[in-house]
């Protein structure tokens, strides 16, 4: 691990002591001096601790939904009525396209890694991830080529392939813009960040629970974030080589996809799908994982077959990557190929049933609060079995021949990431954001956010069935009423836009009110819903070393198992132990000496080379060399800086008063 | 806890309601979608074999699917209503029952596995094209596609003797079983007539077969569904089937080669004749034009265009739409005479082409005057001069007039 040692800052220390400031570190064999404990803004950009990186990647996702929203509300607005005049054939189709990259890569993806970054190391008990300088270089990075896809804006347009990007349509001769440079740069920039963040989660999942905490007594949501961890690992070096083969095609004469050269088509295809259908699991599981903490947190009961949930999680992990030429039953596969992907594709609806019957089972005989966030844990299971259910009706190969790329398939995955992953990320926010932020959302906010979203995405997606099956086809910027008479539904499904967006507007603002009220009781209590697992089991938000002392486990919901025993007279199940308690007891309990990791400046110093190298590749190649230079200084740096740094980049505090003597004794 | 203080039963109502919403938007959604009417790319009208089987597979499926999602809207309905807080004590921390969870698994897989047998069966059905006399290829490129029926001993069989090359519209004969071999000269196409049969994508270096069989006389839209660049919206295609007699006399007329005007002659045909060998002939070919020497005209227009290839003209007032089946050809009164002709009258109306009297003139005009301000193509010549669509051609009012005139005579 790299953590340095440091005298740990103690929750006995008076109100607003804070850490002592003892920082003259020396300068080690890199460039500059580490900072040791930096305030304001350089806090947050030099940190390393896994919270503030997760509340990070969480605004800057965030920021990247709103501009995919209003991509999507153009869209909408140009497909409002026939032969529609808001874009130009050329805008829409860039639209389109930086719409699907924006809400996958930027957005779901990044917020799936703010959870997964802010709570696996709090529900494993740990104190950070395992390497947290490398995960510092996870966001930056994601954030460099986030920025770096859609800098294509101002330098010529942004990519107009979609986001599937099929070539030959997307090498230089069908292409000749810079918009897919930027795109496929950019992406093999933020695949490095997910491709880093993949290993450091794994590794902290398998090495850094806390004592007792067996695979089987750890968290679902850990659980799915670790089996996406592992989807990530292999499907993120496909995309690599695809995003390659099309950068040097485009960039250096590469002839990867070049007919008149031998080269076929469909291997970009394959490469894309190999990643692309493992993608829509990497997208959903974190949000399954999310509603399998809130559906039994809020149904007072465990989830129910809780190690079938687990395992089908992982089934659907490794079924996912036998499934992807489902994407090209059209393409002329043969056959046997098709037949064997349809058959395949159906298989994994078995593990997803699994998932809606065990979710369906656990609110089954439980003691049900609808909170928001439960709210949209029940919206999801509804949402997904509709997406899912449509993704039956084309796993069937000839009627997908029928259905694919209408707006049928629009229907479906909006189904499926909307009401699946997105309606379990907006559950996340709900369900944490006491334990992130310390503060309650407001409820009353939180009921009209969930309704406006509901009735917005079926408003907005389901006439999408309708106008898919009269058969409109997708990516096209406009229709005309001789080919499909869809008039009402189109416009049907531009109304529902305008709900979407005033759901959202309400989550922004219950944020805003929250965090300027003076109320106090928006602040949370220690253990506002009751909860169940180990990350409630500490302050919020919690300290920088998340547990005065690390929790032993002896059970799967820990937590609860603390506050509440069976009766063995009456049977039935009594408090023996409040939230408050607990705490007191782990205060009584801590630990001295608690190492935590110090910030660095070289992960940021590295993230920054990338997009460099990328603008070399794009428009000058000395940029390359320098960039180049960047990343060997930084490697170099962030090498020689030691993980454990020295005991004299601290200086004794100076004493102000006999308890913090005490402490550094 | 006061977060939680909110009022159950209204929870409950509107949680319903959201439920009923869902399965109401789902199920009228597949039920208007299964009786619209006037849409002519419907995906559940099928008009021949191979669309009957995809309809006859899907609509069960489409039922399953149905009735799985009321019951599981159901239950969660149910699950919401009788379970909610109403002060009960808190439940047994039972982890599940493993023999209903095994039972609750093989259920789901029993369903698949049913639709899985029947969907195999149809894939092999379709895959099936021993019965295709008939064989035309395809190929597409941006953004239209182009039919070569080759003289094969099938196509023999309907009078094709010499190459027949055309555009837009596919010209069938019913209840004959057709196969395409689609191909592409540039990026990806993909070729869907909805009620004829599924889509197949049309790829650059490689055949991929389709067929296509039609029970009646009838006039079948279709669009490309395969992202194809700038005006992939605009890449249309119909197939028009004809009866055998009909069909036999479409072939007959589109072996023909189109009249040489003399050099000499000065009437508003021949003027328009040199106008468009002029100015549309390095691209466009018309079978039978012969150069002012007297030589063959043969266009090329593999040094203009990246594709390499544009429409074929010798028959253009044969067919119902140009420019990628983008634009009608007819004015509004003779293209609503052909698309709601009865299946035994399309094929008489369909052959008279377009009349003089029926030509939609403004557009065909506006198309010659300013092509890319009509359709957007990719007019900039790249690196080796080659265009993607048809450019300005900045022909003047008398030249767009007489080529007009001409072009009326491609019958």
């Amino acid at each position: 691990m790299a953590i340095i040692e440091q005298p740990r800052t103690d929750v006995a220390l008076p109100a607003g002591a804070g850490a002592p400031a003892y920082v003259t570190p020396k300068q080690a064999a890199g460039m500059f001096a580490r900072p040791v404990a930096p305030k304001g803004w350089r806090d947050w950009v030099f940190t390393v601790d896994h919270k503030k990186i997760g509340i990070m990647y969480g605004v800057v996702a965030f920021v990247f939904f709103l501009i995919g929203g209003i991509e999507a509300g153009l869209i909408r607005l140009q497909l409002a009525a026939p032969n529609g005049k808001v874009l130009s054939a050329d805008q829409y189709n860039q639209m389109f396209t930086m719409h699907a990259t924006t809400m996958v890569f930027l957005f779901v993806m990044p917020m799936a890694a703010a959870f997964a970054n802010y709570f696996v190391p709090l529900q494993i008990g740990a104190r950070d991830v395992a390497f947290p300088r490398m995960n510092a270089f996870s966001l930056w990075t994601f954030v460099a080529g986030a920025i770096f896809v859609n800098l294509s804006w101002f330098l010529g347009g942004g990519a107009d392939g979609g986001w599937f990007m099929y070539a030959p349509n997307s090498t230089k001769m069908f292409s000749p813009g810079h918009g897919v440079d930027f795109w496929a740069f950019g992406l093999q920039i933020t695949g490095i960040a997910s491709l880093v963040g993949a290993i450091n989660l794994i590794v902290t999942c398998i090495n850094m629970r806390a004592p007792g905490m067996s695979l089987f007594k750890m968290p679902i949501f850990t659980w799915m974030v670790m089996v996406v961890q592992f989807l990530l690992v292999f499907a993120m070096p496909v995309i690599t080589v695809a995003l390659f083969l099309l950068s040097f095609s485009r960039g250096f004469g590469g002839a990867f996809f070049d007919v008149k050269q031998g080269a076929d088509p469909l291997l970009w295809q394959h490469l894309f799908w190999i990643f692309g259908h493992p993608e829509v699991y990497i997208l959903v599981l974190p949000s399954f994982g999310i509603v399998s903490e809130v559906l039994p947190v809020f149904s007072r009961k465990p989830l129910f077959g809780y190690k079938f949930v687990a395992i089908s999680g992982a089934a659907i992990g490794f079924v996912g990557w036998g499934v992807w030429a489902h994407h090209m039953f059209a393409s002329g596969l043969g056959p046997i190929s098709v037949l064997v992907f349809s058959m395949a594709t159906m298989m994994i609806a078995v593990p997803t049933g699994v998932k809606i019957i065990n979710w369906t089972l656990t609110m089954w005989g439980g003691k049900l609060k609808f909170t928001t966030a439960m709210l949209f844990a029940i919206g999801l299971i509804i949402e997904f079995t509709i997406g899912g259910l449509s993704g039956v009706t084309h796993a069937v190969a000839p009627s997908d021949t029928q259905q694919t790329d209408t707006y049928y398939i629009v229907a479906h995955f909006h189904y499926v990431l909307f009401g699946g992953a997105i309606f379990g990320l907006f559950s996340g926010f709900y369900y944490w954001w006491p334990k992130v932020f310390g503060r309650l959302l407001n409820e009353a906010w939180g009921k009209a956010n969930f309704w406006l979203m509901v009735i917005g995405m079926n408003l907005t997606f389901g006439p999408m069935h309708i106008i898919g099956l009269q058969g409109q086809p997708r990516r096209m910027y406009q229709y005309d009423e001789s080919n499909v008479h869809t008039r009402f539904w189109n416009a049907i499904s531009t109304i529902g836009v305008f709900f979407l967006t005033i759901g959202i507007l309400c989550f922004i603002v219950n944020v805003v009110i929250t965090h300027r009220s003076k109320n106090p009781k928006v602040k949370a209590p220690l253990d506002p819903w009751d909860a169940r697992s180990l990350e409630w089991m500490t302050s919020s938000p919690p300290a920088a070393h998340n547990f005065d002392a690390i929790p032993t486990v002896h059970e799967l919901d820990e937590f609860f198992h603390r506050k509440y025993a069976v009766d063995h007279d009456t049977d039935e199940i009594k408090q023996i132990a409040t939230a408050e308690d607990i705490m007191a007891e782990q205060m009584a309990h801590a630990e001295k000496d608690i190492h935590l990791p110090s910030p660095s400046y070289w992960p940021l110093v590295v993230s920054i080379a990338l997009p460099i190298i990328g603008f070399g590749v794009i428009y000058s190649h000395i940029f390359i060399a320098v960039g180049a230079a960047v990343a060997i200084m930084g490697i170099f740096g962030w090498s020689m800086e030691p993980s454990v740094a020295p005991k004299d980049d601290f200086e004794p505090p100076a004493p102000t008063d006999g308890n913090i003597k005490e402490l550094t004794a | 806890m006061t977060v939680h203080g909110d009022s159950r039963a209204s929870a409950f109502r509107r949680t319903w309601r959201k439920v009923a919403a869902s399965t109401a938007v789902l199920g009228t959604g597949l039920f208007l979608a299964s009786c619209a009417k006037d849409s002519p790319q419907d995906t559940w009208k099928p008009k021949g074999d191979a669309a009957r089987k995809i309809d006859n597979l899907q609509r069960p499926v489409f039922l399953v699917a149905g009735i799985v999602g009321v019951l599981v809207c159901i239950a969660v309905a149910y699950a919401i209503a009788r379970f909610r807080d109403k002060g009960q004590p808190i439940p047994k921390q039972s982890h599940g029952k493993p023999a209903l969870e095994i039972v609750l698994t093989i259920i789901p897989f029993i369903i698949l596995a049913t639709i899985g047998a029947f969907t195999a069966r149809t894939i092999v059905q379709l895959a099936d094209t021993k019965g295709c006399e008939m064989t035309v290829n395809v190929t597409g490129q941006q953004w239209w596609w182009e039919y070569d029926y080759p003289v094969t001993e099938g196509n023999q069989k309907y009078g094709i003797t010499k190459p027949i090359v055309t555009s837009g519209e596919l010209v069938i004969p019913a209840g004959t079983c057709v196969l395409l071999r689609e191909t592409s000269r540039d990026v990806i196409h993909s070729y869907w007539i909805p009620a004829l049969n599924g889509k197949k994508d049309a790829v650059p270096g490689r055949v991929h077969e389709n067929k296509l069989e039609a029970d009646k006389p009838g006039y079948f839209a279709g669009q490309c569904t395969e992202f194809c660049g700038l005006s992939h919206a605009n890449m249309r295609q119909w197939a028009i089937a004809l009866s055998e007699a009909d069909f036999a006399k479409w072939v007959e007329n589109q072996q023909k080669t189109a009249t040489v005007y003399a050099e000499t002659d000065e009437s508003p045909e021949a003027v328009g004749y040199r106008a468009f060998r002029q100015n549309c002939s390095r691209c466009h070919q018309v079978n039978g034009m012969q150069n002012a020497d007297g030589t063959p005209t043969i266009a090329a227009p593999e040094n203009n265009i990246v594709a390499g290839s544009a429409p074929n003209l010798t028959h253009l007032m044969t067919r119902s739409r140009f420019a990628g089946e983008t634009f009608p050809l007819l004015n509004e009164e003779c293209t609503d005479r052909l698309t709601k002709a009865a299946s035994d009258q399309l094929g008489a109306v369909y052959l008279e082409g377009v009349t003089s009297s029926c030509l939609n003139r403004a557009q065909l005009e506006a198309w010659l005057r300013n092509a890319p301000g009509e359709k957007p193509m990719y007019v900039k010549p790249d690196a080796k001069g080659l265009l993607r669509g048809m450019p300005n051609l900045g022909l003047s009012e008398a030249q767009i007039d007489s080529i007009v005139t001409y072009l009326q005579t491609l019958k």
